[in-house]
């Protein structure tokens, strides 16, 4: 294939792919303004424009909000295990941006760590990315901050460059990118509209780390509801819990979407809670972002998509609160 | 076994000790028969039957509900089945809204002497049931429907600026004199805290200016600050009426600044008769007063109960169906106060913690059932949610039988009988046998 598509053509493709069984996922407008990465009934779905960032993230393909580890049965005085884990669909994410690419090959280190997690990496394998470069971004987009960019390739399988006239250049990555397009071999465009860095994320890491105590985190928190908006559209948070969920003599052990926020996330069986106020708990959030992760993993937590902010009813999220760090410098 | 190719019903009876157990002991001891289809669990009282039990019930596979109790005026607690049948009429049109089969949900009054009438209801039950098959709660096709109307233009610029500099002034001077500690209102991001005079300057008064920080009153962290000043719009100054009424504040203990609003865009600006702030301690501006025919109130809950049953549930699926639990709903609102959601209560699970569909059905059965004759119209919950779910409906639903049925609005009137927790001989019963 020549290194450049309509979209036209590309929406041929998409069909030709949802046609084969494959589990398609895109943006698509919900409803009015309401944009959410979800799996194409059609290739007409999908929205390529209109939009800076769906109000979700791309991690729902790979780590669902609610999977079952595997079912149970109760019968007399046998409990019987039931639902060898099915079978995952082949999957395509076309149209995310770079910031939601990335997320995967973060996520991938933590679920591959001293545990390799059959669930993720099963439907991981099965996921192949064709992101989209950016050509603008809002208010709440940080990517450059964080060490990516407007067309960052991390992550991506393949990417689509917008060259105006309803037609991309592609450019292909890895395999199966390859797959899907040839070597598509495109010159994609000067990519204009890049954020400008807003903060040293090496600097926000050492001032969580050096500040554990202080009164800033507490202070400059205080609007927080500790509702889970943030976490659960954030591309690469991943804490979940582990439910069991019965219903009369059957159930399943399943995963959940889980969120530091939530006062009962690390409450003790003894009721004491270690981050007894919301602001411990946006520290946390913090903490493990840009200390944490990057200690451990050697990456920052975060992708600079700004979903988080976009999604907070009071206006917080990593870059308002991190801004506050970097331009105050409190101590 | 007759009828549905073999299909036979699974009905659970929830009934009081007092009333309707005895009378279906008496069915028993009278030899009166009747089909072995019904599950019986005994309760206390009908007004100690918490609406969660029904929906649970259909969770685990009942194919039908019969709630039942003591005649009016029976009730051995003197009052139980009052306050019961006050929360199943709002129940019952929330699970109209929702488009429930409410074919499956039966209300009966049968007495201790009524063996012949539990043994009437039960035979109709099982065989209405029979006839009806087996029951997948929740079943639908999701469809995504605008429904609401689109919101109103909010009122132009210049109605705001003119109002941000009195609201600084303000400020400044309840901090300087000490009447109070801090004063929460709208920063250029979101709600802010202001604890010093000087800083007073961040404060703003436009479109944005949208959260009811009425929410923050319930915070430790806020309280903990001092006396508050709290910047309320006259919609947001409602969760202030009834978190009093609630005893969840001292009136005294808080300084209200009302600020008149000429409409803030959003879809229940487009019925707002609370442009006014009515009870603050001073208000900013002045508001054209507003006055809105009821009808207009209710006129989305109205169209939802024009679609056919079938297709209120396939748009209440698309919307639960993107539902991830993240709470923002509970945690952004006012009147959403206690210390450990029913939900985060796990020693027995009351509500399943799945974001999957079942879950999110019972969830936000629970929260709207939580809200009934509460919820003051603030709209925060459908704001806050990422996914765009249209929460305000389930909440109008209930106010709309609140006002309509009771005569309450909540947050309205400081002196009005809060419609749960009270009841009236004359409730409407219609819907018991």
């Amino acid at each position: 294939m020549s290194g450049a598509i309509s979209r036209e053509d590309l929406r041929t493709m998409v069909a030709g792919w949802i046609e084969a069984g494959k589990r398609v996922i895109g943006p698509v407008g919900i409803k009015p303004g309401l944009i959410e990465f979800a799996p194409l009934a059609s290739a007409e779905a999908v929205r390529l424009d209109g939009w800076e960032q769906p109000s979700n993230s791309i991690k729902e393909a790979v780590f669902p909000r609610h999977e079952a580890l595997y079912g149970y049965r109760i019968e007399q005085n046998r409990v019987e295990l039931t639902g060898a884990p099915e079978t995952v669909p082949e999957q395509i994410v076309v149209g995310a941006h770079p910031c939601q690419a990335a997320s995967l090959p973060i996520l991938d280190k933590v679920f591959n760590w001293d545990f390799q997690d059959e669930f993720y990496n099963r439907r991981r394998a099965a996921t192949t990315v064709i992101s989209l470069a950016c050509s603008s971004h809002d208010d709440a987009c940080f990517c450059t901050s964080v060490g990516l960019g407007p067309a960052a390739e991390k992550g991506s399988d393949a990417m689509l460059y917008e060259l105006g006239d309803e037609r991309y250049a592609i450019r292909v990555f890895t395999d199966k990118g390859r797959a899907l397009f040839g070597d598509g071999a495109g010159t994609p465009p000067q990519v204009a509209g890049a954020p400008e860095a807003r903060f040293d994320a090496a600097q926000v890491g050492a001032f969580a780390h050096d500040h554990f105590d202080a009164p800033f985190w507490r202070e400059h928190t205080l609007a927080c509801l500790g509702c889970g908006a943030c976490a659960y559209t954030c591309p690469v948070c991943h804490c979940f819990d582990i439910a069991d969920e019965r219903r009369g003599n059957t159930g399943v052990r399943a995963r959940n979407w889980d969120a530091c926020q939530f006062p009962q996330f690390t409450l003790h069986a003894s009721g004491h809670n270690p981050r007894p106020a919301q602001g411990d708990r946006q520290r946390q959030r913090i903490y493990h972002k840009f200390f944490l992760y990057p200690e451990k993993f050697g990456e920052i937590l975060c992708t600079g998509c700004g979903n988080c902010a976009r999604n907070c009813p009071v206006g917080l999220g990593v870059l308002p609160v991190v801004s506050e760090i970097c331009d105050a410098q409190p101590v | 076994m007759s009828g549905n190719n073999g299909f036979e019903p699974r009905i659970l009876a929830y009934v009081c000790n007092w009333c309707t157990y005895l009378g279906a002991d008496l069915a028993g001891t009278a030899r009166l028969e009747y089909p072995p289809n019904v599950r019986i669990v005994r309760l206390p009282c009908t007004g100690r039957i918490d609406t969660n039990l029904v929906v649970k019930a259909f969770e685990l596979g009942a194919d039908a509900v019969l709630v039942s109790g003591c005649h009016p005026g029976d009730c051995h607690y003197t009052a139980g089945n009052y306050h019961a049948r006050r929360r199943w009429m709002l129940f019952r049109s929330l699970l109209e809204t929702i488009g429930f089969d409410m074919r499956r949900l039966h209300f009966t009054w049968i007495s201790a002497a009524e063996g012949k009438k539990f043994q009437q209801v039960i035979t109709e039950i099982t065989e209405q049931t029979r006839e009806l098959g087996p029951y997948h709660p929740y079943q639908a096709t999701p469809r995504v429907e605008a429904i609401d109307a689109p919101a109103p233009a909010p009122a132009p610029a210049d109605h705001w600026t003119a109002a941000e500099q009195k609201l600084r002034a303000t400020a400044a001077r309840l901090l300087s004199d000490g009447t109070v500690k801090v004063v929460i209102g709208y920063g250029a991001r979101g709600p802010v805290f202001i604890t010093r005079p000087e800083d007073a300057a961040q404060l703003v008064w436009n479109v944005t200016c949208l959260a009811n920080l009425a929410t923050y009153l319930k915070r430790k962290e806020v309280r903990a600050l001092g006396r508050p000043a709290i910047v309320v719009k006259g919609c947001d100054e409602r969760a202030l009426v009834q978190l009093e009424k609630e005893s969840q504040l001292g009136r005294a203990g808080i300084y209200v600044i009302g600020m008149a609003c000429g409409g803030a865009g959003q879809p229940k600006c487009a019925a707002c008769d609370t442009r006014q702030p009515r009870f603050a301690d001073e208000t900013i501006g002045t508001a054209e007063a507003t006055v809105t025919p009821e009808g207009d109130r209710y006129a989305v809950v109205e169209r939802i109960l024009q679609m056919a049953p079938e297709e209120r549930l396939s748009f209440w699926t698309a919307e639960f169906d993107r539902c991830v639990k993240c709470y923002a709903c509970r945690q952004v609102c006012p009147l959403c106060y206690c210390e450990r959601c029913l939900v985060d209560k796990n020693r027995p699970q009351a509500i399943s913690t799945a974001p999957d569909r079942m879950g999110s059905f019972a969830w936000h059965i629970a929260r709207a059932m939580h809200l009934a004759g509460r919820c003051v119209g603030c709209d925060e919950c459908t704001r806050a949610c990422p996914e765009g779910i249209d929460l305000r409906l389930l909440n109008l639903t209930l106010a709309r039988v609140a006002e309509k049925e009771l005569g309450y609005r909540a947050g309205m009137d400081p002196m009005a009988e809060p419609p749960v927790g009270a009841f009236a001989i004359q409730d409407q019963e219609d819907f018991i046998r």
